[in-house]
């Protein structure tokens, strides 16, 4: 050990010696020193995010035909013989369904209805969501029955990519998939939000089917150990809109070893 | 050091020492932030404050994790080793708003209880890539919390140093899980050079200086010595300076052997405050005065002077031709030897 005559004592006033002042000045810039470059180190060295959005403290209330095909959604019409469906989650890391039943008790049958619904908004790359947070803000509007979304049969299909919670894929948090995201994912869709799978073609264009099993029913618990990896899903693609859904066989599902596109060409979070 | 538990005055140097702190982890953050949203502005706030202050909290860990043997290599170091309990609970309070941030954003709002969710979202437990690392930082974030909540002297006191002394060394246990959670986490997804690079060399760093002081400490307990007659051959009377110590190990035991006022005395090396090296320490006012936190004891009979109680075992000398001569049976604390004079 390197002695030297300077001994500091906490209690005793001036026993900080000149060398020993230098050290620790010297380690406090060194200190500082590290924790610049420590801060833009780790803070340029983040992927880049999405521009995906989530309007958390702003509400917008959409007027639009109930169909739950087998998810909620409304089909909102947004230009002459255009329309989007809008897939409707519930608050937190739950399904729409729990702030729809008020609503659902007043009408048989819900699907076909037009509801107004005020939430927030969640949007990315086409597609729209919207949060509802309070049952009391879905409205039905009397006398007001529309025509809601036909379903077309692609075709068979084998698809690469990462089943995602669409909630916080398409703007809620970021990033919103993969390791990193997974436990929230396996949350979200365990809680009712519908399982998507996320796809990236060749040419950097992504698509989204919503997964539900071959009955077309939804499905939540039987995708859980899959969420967040990048996996391969045979399955039929059923058109719907501006949505596409994939009947799938759960037991169809393999993970893969190697990266799918929606991790080498995307490379965003 | 003593009878009654007071709160812990805040000297200039304390002060100086917490505004250092406080300025390094505010600049931090703000660095972080600013480069974040100038650079990469479509982040969300969450992810902001979750890797700000994960990021922030690793960065504090190495740096608290090399004041130890830098003080031990270098005496000019220990009055950072004397402050370090406050760095220690600001680092805490920055892995908390981390892991309290990533327990809400990924756990919270959903149909199970977040803990039980934490341990059962991801089931991957035999798979190293696809492993749940989030269980990893809450354990770490335990034994940090474990640690922050002790580090009064008021649990020093109550807990006893050794066993104080062994909750805080669980510091190395959440040090590896920190760089687990962050390797099969973080890494996985976020994977640059950089910021592998700059955990590498933090390892190394940490690593290297602790490998350093247990290399240098060994020779000291490695010494050979000679026998005679029950007594160890320490060393030549000139070898040790006036009013300091020469650490000499008996039966895996270091003692700190002490030259003062043309005597000699050996105790216990070890602190009964927090374990500091006491051989390292000086004799201030007729007292052997600990270099960490400036706790004393007498030198010929290994008790803090009155009102406090603290004592060590002391040892007996015997000097022949100028040659220090130690009895490896230690005495036990506090029993009083008369000093050996030359």
């Amino acid at each position: 050990m390197k002695k030297n005559d300077e001994f500091y004592i906490p209690y005793i006033d001036g026993s900080l010696g000149i060398k020993t002042k230098q050290t620790i000045k010297r380690f406090a810039i060194g200190s500082l020193i590290v924790i610049i470059i420590g801060a833009l180190l780790f803070s340029f060295a983040q992927k880049p995010f999405k521009n995906s959005s989530f309007e958390l403290i702003s509400a917008t209330k959409i007027i639009g035909v109930f169909h739950e095909n087998p998810y909620p959604m409304l089909r909102v019409q947004i230009a002459d013989n255009t329309y989007k469906n809008i897939l409707l989650l519930g608050f937190g890391k739950s399904s729409a369904n729990p702030f729809l039943e008020q609503i659902q008790n007043e009408v048989k049958n819900l699907n076909g209805q037009t509801l107004s619904i005020e939430g927030n908004l969640i949007y990315y790359n086409g597609k729209t969501l919207i949060q509802i947070t309070d049952e009391n803000k879905v409205t039905l509007l009397p006398n007001s029955s529309g025509i809601y979304p036909k379903k077309i049969s692609v075709s068979k299909m084998t698809l690469q990519g990462e089943i995602i919670d669409p909630k916080c894929y398409f703007g809620v948090m970021k990033p919103g998939k993969g390791k990193i995201h997974r436990s929230c994912a396996v949350r979200c869709i365990s809680g009712g939000i519908p399982p998507v799978l996320a796809t990236t073609d060749d040419n950097n264009i992504s698509e989204y089917y919503l997964l539900t099993d071959l009955k077309g029913k939804p499905i939540h618990k039987e995708v859980l150990p899959f969420i967040g990896k990048p996996s391969e899903i045979k399955g039929t693609v059923v058109k719907m809109e501006d949505w596409y859904l994939l009947k799938i066989n759960p037991d169809d599902i393999t993970i893969i070893s190697d990266l799918s596109n929606i991790y080498s060409k995307t490379n965003s979070n | 050091m003593g009878l009654n538990y007071q709160l812990v005055l805040w000297n200039k140097h304390k002060k100086t020492y917490d505004k250092i702190i406080a300025a390094g982890m505010l600049l931090y953050i703000i660095l972080f932030a600013a480069t974040t949203l100038i650079f990469n502005s479509e982040t969300s706030i969450e992810t902001l404050v979750i890797r700000a202050f994960g990021s922030l909290a690793i960065i504090m860990l190495h740096i608290i994790l090399v004041i130890g043997p830098l003080a031990r290599l270098n005496t000019n170091f220990l009055p950072i080793l004397y402050n370090r309990r406050h760095l220690g609970v600001s680092m805490f309070i920055a892995a908390l708003i981390h892991g309290g941030f990533s327990m809400f954003q990924f756990h919270a709002l959903g149909d199970v209880n977040p803990i039980y969710s934490l341990f059962t979202s991801n089931m991957d437990y035999g798979s190293l890539t696809n492993f749940p690392f989030q269980v990893l930082g809450f354990f770490a974030l335990l034994i940090l919390f474990i640690m922050a909540s002790t580090s009064h002297d008021f649990f020093l006191g109550n807990l006893s140093a050794k066993v104080w002394k062994r909750l805080h060394m669980m510091v190395y246990l959440a040090y590896v899980l920190i760089i687990a959670h962050v390797f099969l986490g973080a890494f996985q997804q976020e994977t640059s050079p950089f910021t592998i690079g700059i955990m590498v060399i933090g390892f190394i760093v940490v690593a290297s200086l602790h490998l350093t002081t247990a290399f240098k400490e060994r020779k000291i307990d490695n010494t050979k010595t000679e026998e005679k007659n029950g007594w160890l051959k320490v060393c030549h009377i000139s070898e040790i300076e006036e009013d300091r110590a020469k650490i000499f190990t008996v039966e895996n035991e270091r003692v700190a052997i002490f030259k003062y006022n043309g005597k000699l005395s050996a105790i216990h090396n070890v602190c009964k405050h927090q374990g500091g090296p006491l051989g390292e320490g000086k004799i201030i006012d007729g007292c052997i005065t600990c270099p960490w936190h400036g706790y004393q004891y007498l030198p010929s009979n290994g008790q803090s002077p009155p009102p406090f109680t603290e004592k060590v075992a002391t040892y007996e000398l015997m000097l022949e031709d100028k040659t220090v001569y130690i009895n490896p049976k230690a005495f036990d604390e506090g029993t009083e030897v008369k000093p050996c004079n030359y």
